[in-house]
């Protein structure tokens, strides 16, 4: 690493030397040379020198830091192996590495049912798209209806890098790059169909029904003459043939700056026949997820004639599916790596 | 928002059972969090009077009372005339006066919900008291301790407390969230409203709402407004009022606003607050002396300022919030909270009242600063019609007149931006409304549903002209309309028809399909698919020798832990390792496909690029970790070149060079025992073992071993088409060779050299040949040589190979190898 300024250069070279003879290496990390360099930077006038030297000193610590931990891990000598041969040297047959047994293997639940999901989707003539896991905030917010300061966007609880960037809290974050690059396919009579799965967060804290990091998928459909009652009947298909029989949909209202009208929708309780489980917390519904008419504004903002064309969109969580599909007690577990866990999804 | 069943009640009829009602509110207003039976609470408390009070023989702040109940409780123990005996220890009994008793086997109020107190007859000093006579704190209506709650309602003994004072209520709680679009609906009778829209019944506000009545005014008080900021509030108005008496309110005030959650404080506030649960205006009143000036300024705060808050919080303000004033100095935060230095209490005399409009972004975002969250933001950040403003003074300073025995003493001043006007009508066809919802309203019928909830709609043919009343601020485009008749009508019963399409297919992602081809290849193969965050600490990124610098970093991380993006998915997969290692389980092989991001690597619309990452590491409880790299690399090889025909080669890591992605993965590798992935000239991934640190940080077990691959450039190289070979109708011939060559030689050198000279003859003879590695030999005695053997598989597809001709053929080999390699066959 080189440092442009001279005074750090040189106190950089000075430290460099004295850690390579020393043999309290941390000892390097107390010094009075590095000190004297975080004194002088507090004399410094605010704004751009001091920033700069700041940087520096603080790139120079860094690096010390690196070569401290780097000397004084155990370096354990291991013999140079031939890294472009299938086995070692003098290894006999039966000691040569083989697949592991297929017994012991298993996919991610939500990735399982995550690929089921798109594959009934991708029967029903949407294409599967990707979600991001950076974003900025115009297709985070601004592209989906939610002006500069609204509120609304507390309900998103979104983490926001140094830079202004977010973590999408929704995969909704796809939607006008979807609509923008397929407007064209309107004008040619077909729909606009996509789902959108991918990972999103939320600033929550975790417990056993909250996590910060989750699984989404959002589906939506443009063409002349959408309805209302085609959003229901979409979900509901879509429901019944993944669980593999008859379910209800009911919508009630809600609110998304990026629907207009909104909707919560629950499905009928696929575990007790709307008798009331505890699956359903002995309602008879199950909430899944949130849906509407895909607000004016958004189709505008992506260029499409909102006079012309309607859709609708949906979106629910895979975690919150699979939890209820098998049961299981706590979303912690989804992203913990236990193998304990894991391996009880083949 | 928390609503009063009751208090709906009182503005429109409810002919549905409780259940019935709350399903509707589900269905066509907003999803309910909770109902509350408020009146549970006061199961079996009666209003009795204090017939006698005397003198506790043995203490002296007792008292022993009989109390007439009108014989209502069927369990108590009564003396011959009928009364029952109670020890009392509140310094304001007095015989004849109206009080709450708890009887033995009721619940104190106050405790349900917390430790549930059950009043049972039980000797006080010897003298038994047949339970207790109650106080506001001990009903759950308020802080005061000191003394009975007293009657001040026209009633008689035995009369059910609850039923006295409407606590026989359900309290309805409705999600905030769904009335984000909705102000009015945080005041009862927007709620009110809805609740008979829903019902099919029609609904008018009280006139001196509707009507947007102006308050009376007076004289004898000097007040104006100074509003610089006609734009964040684009309506302030203010009345003042005199001789005030401050008390306690009225306890069906005091009912009201503990049924909705707030505290009853005094006679004035609790009026403001009262007018707030009703039509969703957040009002404040000041004192009028400790304003001093008679002025309320509207300004911009300035950085420095102080303010110290109702809360007893003293605000260190910055520049760019709203701040109310007395002319000069901050007495208040505009929408947010009041001033404690302009409190009213109970010395107060004259106060003035605001009732202004507050902009909904400025409020949330000094809301969020302060982090000051009071009902007033709940309500301003909705965006509060400013046309209800006069209409809240005129019935707030009648009620007060009538508690507080003050008068009105100013005019109404009413500072209005020119902004301010009644809501335009929104052209809106049925045709429209119809399309959207996929049904067949007749226009009579979409006029009747608007209509109910006093909607003006002019219907001329299919067109409609719908103008919003005053209070919807929601209803700007014909969109809104839609949602309005949707739910009114009941989303239930839309016909539920699937779209119609053409048949052209859908486009395919396929990289999201290769990801799905990669699970299945690994799962198929032993592998366990696991997930972790996208967010890592510091202290990995540092072990796996990751600047942190190279992360995205989270400034509102919700803990250290999770505060940068990942760079490359090793170091949080490897994280899992010691956990299960240490769980019972002794060999695994784990792997994750996921995305990393480098800090500074944008594309071309400005946003991180997203590499597309899969990563595998291999675990085991025993010894000899070369043994692991060789598992990892046998993987590697099935996956890629086995199932997706990707030829590789492997090179030593150290000496490689890496764009800054590929440094910060393969700073993770132990550089000694590790080697890149190539096809042809392209990197593909790094392969080999964790580096020091994050084998000792991460508590790694003895044989793990790691690859991490790019997926963008797999999926490009992935061969769709299977390499197929006709069937040969001649045998094939097996022969092993064995060389000796220079052990500095690799195993690929050897393998692709052996491969390029069958190559050769292949391409002249017409030869097909596959190869096999089927052992690696070192002398102990001679580590400068090393022995490795192939199987060679040679056929024709035209005639059968004789043993001699393919004794030539690895001859000819063995010679080449000689001149080229300085190896030796054996």
């Amino acid at each position: 690493m080189t440092y442009q300024d001279e005074q750090v250069s040189a106190i950089a070279k000075k430290l460099k030397s004295q850690l390579d003879k020393s043999e309290d290496k941390r000892a390097i990390l107390r010094s009075p040379e590095l000190q004297a360099l975080y004194d002088h930077l507090k004399t410094l006038p605010t704004g751009q020198p001091r920033a700069k030297f700041g940087a520096e000193v603080n790139a120079l610590r860094a690096e010390l830091e690196q070569l401290v931990s780097q000397a004084s891990a155990p370096q354990a000598k291991l013999d140079p192996i031939d890294i472009t041969a299938p086995f070692g040297v003098n290894v006999p047959p039966d000691q040569r590495p083989s697949l592991l047994s297929a017994d012991q293997a298993s996919r991610h639940p939500l990735m399982t049912e995550m690929q089921q999901i798109v594959d009934i989707f991708e029967r029903m003539g949407f294409a599967a798209i990707e979600s991001r896991e950076i974003d900025d905030d115009y297709h985070m917010f601004t592209s989906l209806n939610f002006p500069p300061d609204h509120p609304a966007r507390d309900e998103y609880d979104t983490f926001v890098t140094d830079e202004g960037l977010v973590a999408p809290a929704h995969t909704s974050i796809m939607q006008n790059r979807f609509l923008k690059a397929h407007k064209k396919d309107l004008e040619q009579g077909k729909a606009i169909a996509a789902v959108v799965p991918g990972r999103v967060f939320r600033n929550e804290d975790l417990d056993a029904r909250h996590e910060h990091t989750f699984y989404q998928l959002e589906g939506i459909y443009v063409d002349k003459g959408i309805n209302a009652g085609h959003l229901v009947a979409t979900i509901k298909t879509w429901l019944s043939t993944y669980f593999g029989r008859e379910v209800k949909i009911k919508i009630q209202p809600f609110y998304f700056p990026f629907t207009e009208p909104s909707f919560e929708f629950a499905a009928s309780c696929v575990f007790c026949d709307e008798a009331g489980c505890n699956v359903c917390s002995y309602t008879g519904w199950i909430e899944l997820g949130g849906c509407g008419m895909i607000h004016p504004n958004v189709l505008k903002e992506a260029g499409i004639d909102a006079g012309k064309y309607t859709g609708f969109a949906w979106g629910f969580g895979i975690d919150r599916l699979v939890m209820l599909k098998y049961d299981i007690e706590d979303v912690r577990h989804f992203e913990s790596g236990n193998l304990k866990f894991l391996r009880q999804f083949k | 928002m928390k609503v009063s069943l009751n208090w709906v009640k009182q503005y429109t009829k409810v002919n549905l059972p409780v259940d019935a009602l709350v399903t509707k509110i589900g269905e066509q207003l907003g999803a309910v969090e909770e109902v509350v039976e408020f009146g549970k609470r006061y199961e079996g408390i009666l209003i009795v009077k204090v017939v006698s009070s005397d003198k506790h023989p043995n203490a002296d702040k007792l008292h022993v009372c009989l109390v007439d109940d009108g014989g209502k409780n069927k369990q108590v123990k009564r003396d011959t005339k009928g009364l029952i005996q109670i020890v009392c220890g509140a310094p304001n009994v007095t015989a004849g006066m109206l009080a709450a008793w708890i009887p033995p086997g009721a619940t104190v109020p106050s405790t349900i919900g917390k430790d549930p107190f059950v009043i049972e007859a039980k000797e006080l000093r010897g003298v038994v008291s047949n339970g207790m006579l109650a106080s506001p704190k001990e009903l759950a209506l308020g802080d005061s301790h000191g003394g009975l709650l007293v009657v001040d309602k026209p009633a008689k003994p035995g009369d059910l407390f609850a039923k006295a004072y409407e606590l026989d209520d359900y309290i309805i709680d409705i999600e905030n969230k769904m009335f984000t679009h909705r102000p009015d609906c945080f005041g009862t009778l927007g709620v009110a409203r809805e609740v008979a829209g829903i019902t099919n019944q029609k609904f008018a506000s009280p006139a001196w709402y509707s009507q947007k009545t102006r308050p009376a005014e007076g004289f004898g008080l000097e007040m104006d407004v100074k509003n610089d900021l006609p734009k964040l509030i684009p309506r302030f108005s203010a009345i003042a009022m005199k001789d005030i008496t401050v008390g306690p309110s009225p306890l069906s005030v005091q009912v009201q606003l503990v049924k909705a959650g707030i505290r009853p404080i005094n006679n004035v506030v609790d009026a403001t607050n009262y007018i707030m649960l009703l039509t969703a205006q957040p009002v404040h009143a000041y004192d009028y002396d400790k304003v001093k000036t008679g002025i309320l300024g509207a300004r911009l705060s300035k950085k420095g300022e102080e303010l110290k808050l109702l809360n007893g919080k003293t605000l260190k303000l910055n520049d760019g919030a709203v701040v109310i004033t007395d002319g000069k100095k901050p007495i208040g935060l505009g929408g947010v909270m009041g001033g404690a230095d302009t409190e009213v209490d109970d010395s107060t005399k004259n106060i003035i009242i605001e009732c202004a409009n507050f902009d909904m972004n400025l409020t949330r975002k000094t809301a969020m600063e302060y982090g000051l969250f009071t009902d007033a933001v709940t309500r301003f950040t909705k965006g509060q019609s400013p046309l209800q403003t006069t209409a809240v003074l005129a019935e707030l300073t009648e009620k007060l007149e009538k508690i507080t025995g003050g008068q009105v003493a100013s005019q109404l001043v009413d500072v209005k931006s020119s902004s301010v006007a009644d809501n335009p009508p929104v052209q809106v066809s049925t045709n429209f409304i119809n399309e959207r919802l996929g049904e067949n309203l007749a226009s009579d019928k979409i006029k009747l549903l608007l209509e109910n909830v006093e909607f003006k709609v002019a219907a001329k043919g299919d067109n409609l002209a719908v103008t919003p009343p005053f209070w919807r601020t929601d209803i700007e485009i014909a969109e809104d309309v839609v949602e309005e008749v949707g739910r009114l009508y009941g989303y239930d019963k839309l016909p539920q028809i699937l779209p119609k399409r053409s048949l052209i297919p859908a486009g395919a992602d396929r990289l999201l399909a290769f990801k799905f081809q990669l699970r299945d290849i690994l799962s198929g193969a032993g592998a366990n698919e696991v997930l972790t965050y996208s967010f890592v600490n510091e202290k990995l990124l540092r072990s796996a020798g990751q600047d942190p610098a190279g992360s995205y970093h989270i400034k509102n991380a919700l803990s250290p832990d999770l505060q940068y993006y990942r760079q490359s998915l090793l170091p949080s997969l490897l994280s899992k390792v010691e956990a299960n290692s240490r769980g019972g389980f002794d060999e695994y092989l784990i792997y994750e496909i996921g995305l990393v991001h480098q800090q500074g690597l944008v594309d071309k619309d400005k946003l991180p690029i997203e590499f597309n990452r899969l990563a595998i590491v291999y675990a085991a409880n025993y010894k000899n970790p070369a043994a692991a790299y060789y598992r990892v690399k046998l993987y590697v090889d099935y996956l890629l070149t086995e199932r997706l025909g990707i030829k590789l080669r492997y090179e030593p890591l150290i000496g490689s060079k890496f764009s800054s992605e590929g440094q910060s993965a393969a700073s993770a590798f132990w550089p000694e025992q590790s080697a890149v992935i190539y096809h042809q000239e392209e990197p593909v991934g790094i392969i080999g073992l964790p580096n020091s640190s994050l084998k000792q940080d991460l508590k790694l077990p003895g044989q793990t071993a790691q690859v991490e691959l790019d997926l963008t450039s797999l999926f490009e190289l992935a061969q769709t088409k299977v390499d197929y070979e006709p069937l040969n109708r001649f045998p094939s011939t097996d022969q092993d060779i064995t060389l000796r060559a220079p052990a500095q030689l690799s195993h690929q050198e050897l393998t692709n050299f052996i491969e390029s000279q069958l190559d050769k003859a292949a391409m002249q003879d017409g030869y097909n040949f596959k190869l096999k590695t089927l052992d690696i030999y070192q002398k102990a005695t001679d580590k400068n040589h090393k022995q490795t053997s192939w199987r060679v598989t040679l056929s024709h597809p035209e005639r059968t190979l004789t043993t001699d001709e393919v004794n030539k053929l690895l001859e000819s080999l063995a010679l080449a190898a000689r001149d080229k390699l300085k190896a030796e066959r054996v």
